[in-house]
């Protein structure tokens, strides 16, 4: 896999723009299949889980015409088959989306079990519960999860947890089901309203999306639309981050600053200055920074998906600190990375304790997943000296070009790729 | 005696003004959604259920449009408006 080399100690300033968000990108890709009719998706960023999610739509049968850097043109009419390939699936969790899509639109869908970062366990039981009310039948063997129903019916279900995954997935197999659907306890991401949207824009009735409750009416068949992907918040949050830890003053452009309330709030109790437009934010970071509490949660609450990003900032703040992981078991990973730079951590189940106020330094680390990596390049903006960041291949998968956007800024950023190292090993004959 | 006009004086037409900026800001994403291919009812009200800007699409600045009035300043003129329509339509019924 590739490295970064980071050079510590840079102010970031200057304005960079958010890309469309992975996590609604990988949700509405899935839909596609719904339509025979042209769909065209446009804000898509440019990751590996959207050009795996792209690869697996193409040999399922659907024609692609690209319209420029992130927009993508869709013609599906009848597909090939309905088991996306095994090595394309094991890449990405959200592959997991199209039994949804599929079994909606086809009555059948063999999904194999899917990959993604090792977060701890993430059991797909409410996306079952939720099939299986709807009337599929569902069969799971030797990896492969089975779905088949010759017509799904409309049903109340209620989910156990709030699962953005499983939302998404019963939204995608209500929408042509015979009746009403009644899904309660639902997430209320952003992503799940941009489903809505593009569903909606397709001729699908959905309503309630962005509270607890959504209600369906299922509809015949849907047609062709267009969309723009929302801005990315996870990517926003973290040029946020980034400029508060590096002590800079960074504008960060079309985003929705609503969706970043709850690290906004955090931001402004660590002592970082936050100016709020209606589509950008500015942060500048200034003085020292206060120690905080902060727990993650689901939307509206705080994004456990910056809860590693966080981290690294309290590192700075001059006192302990205190996370509390609530969303995913195993999201502490990066701990042990930022020991090796100097970081003064102790994990207790659930719970960081961070003793900030020294500075880091750079060291050899490893990314052990896409967030996990994003902090680790952020600590190595902020220490003193060269990080090496290896297995840089998961911060691809969902950010667009982020050590570009963080060199734009000011990082001092560099990249080996894989090959350069067998150039450099190898001796001469 | 003449009016002294040579002073400050104060108006009370704040009511009034977000009453219109909440009509013109309503009109304009209606618009921005029905161009864009969007059901606007059913945006809208998706917008005001969870508050959620993703809602409004960014065509023609209508996102950051919307967030320049409260959602309950919204609901005001929507349920205002409805109101006064209903009432005026009940006595021109009793007027016939």
């Amino acid at each position: 896999m590739d490295k970064l080399i980071i050079r510590g100690g840079q102010r970031l300033s200057g304005k960079v723009k958010v890309s469309g968000s992975k996590n609604a990108a990988v949700a509405v890709l899935p839909a596609v299949v719904l339509s025979q009719d042209k769909l065209t998706l446009h804000n898509l960023p440019d990751i590996t889980d959207v050009h795996t999610m792209v690869s697996i739509l193409e040999d399922l049968g659907v024609p692609i015409r690209r319209r420029g850097a992130n927009s993508i043109e869709f013609r599906p009419s009848m597909l090939r088959g309905y088991t996306p390939p095994y090595d394309l699936v094991k890449k990405m969790r959200a592959s997991y989306y199209l039994m949804g899509s599929l079994l909606a639109r086809y009555g059948r869908a063999e999904v194999p079990i899917p990959g993604g970062c090792d977060l701890g366990p993430r059991p797909i039981d409410q996306h079952l519960k939720g099939f299986a009310a709807m009337g599929a039948n569902i069969e799971i063997e030797r990896g492969l999860i089975s779905l088949s129903a010759n017509r799904l019916r409309g049903a109340h279900i209620y989910l156990d947890v709030v699962s953005v995954g499983a939302t998404v997935n019963l939204m995608l197999a209500a929408v042509m089901a015979e009746g009403k659907t009644v899904l309660e306890n639902v997430a209320k991401e952003p992503e799940i309203v941009d489903l809505a949207n593009f569903l909606n824009a397709m001729g699908a009735s959905i309503k309630g999306a962005g509270t607890d409750v959504i209600r369906i009416t299922g509809v015949s068949e849907l047609g062709g639309a267009e969309h723009v992907v929302i801005p990315d918040r996870i990517e926003a949050g973290t040029f946020m981050l980034a400029a508060a830890i590096t002590g800079g003053d960074v504008v960060i452009d079309e985003v929705i600053p609503k969706h970043l309330e709850a690290v906004l709030a955090k931001l402004r109790e660590v002592g970082v200055d936050v100016e709020v437009e209606p589509e950008r934010i500015r942060v500048r970071g200034m003085g020292e920074l206060e120690p905080v509490d902060l727990k993650t949660f689901p939307y509206p609450g705080f994004p456990t998906d910056l809860q590693p990003l966080m981290m690294v900032l309290l590192t700075a703040a001059r006192g302990t600190s205190v996370i509390t992981e609530n969303v995913f078991d195993g999201r502490f990973r990066h701990v042990d990375e930022l020991k090796r730079m100097g970081a003064r951590i102790k994990v207790e189940g659930r719970t960081a304790i961070i003793e900030g106020g020294e500075p880091l330094s750079g060291a050899p680390v490893t990314a052990t997943d896409l967030r996990a990596g994003a902090a680790l390049m952020l600590a190595g903006l902020a220490a003193q000296g060269e990080t090496v960041l290896s297995d840089v291949e998961h911060i691809y998968r969902g950010y667009d070009h982020l050590e570009e956007k963080l060199a734009g800024l000011g990082g001092l950023i560099r990249r080996e790729r894989r090959d350069h190292y067998r150039a450099r090993s190898r001796k001469p004959v | 005696m003449e009016e002294q006009h040579d002073k400050t004086v104060m108006f009370r037409v704040e009511a009034e003004e977000t009453e219109n900026k909440a009509r013109k800001v309503l009109l304009s994403v209606y618009q921005a959604l029905k161009e864009k291919g969007y059901n606007p009812l059913n945006q809208l009200v998706g917008y005001l259920l969870s508050g959620d800007p993703a809602y409004i699409t960014n065509h023609r600045n209508a996102r950051s449009l919307i967030r320049q009035v409260e959602r309950d300043e919204l609901l005001e003129e929507l349920v205002g408006s409805y109101l006064q329509r209903t009432e005026q339509e009940g006595r021109e019924e009793a007027d016939n």
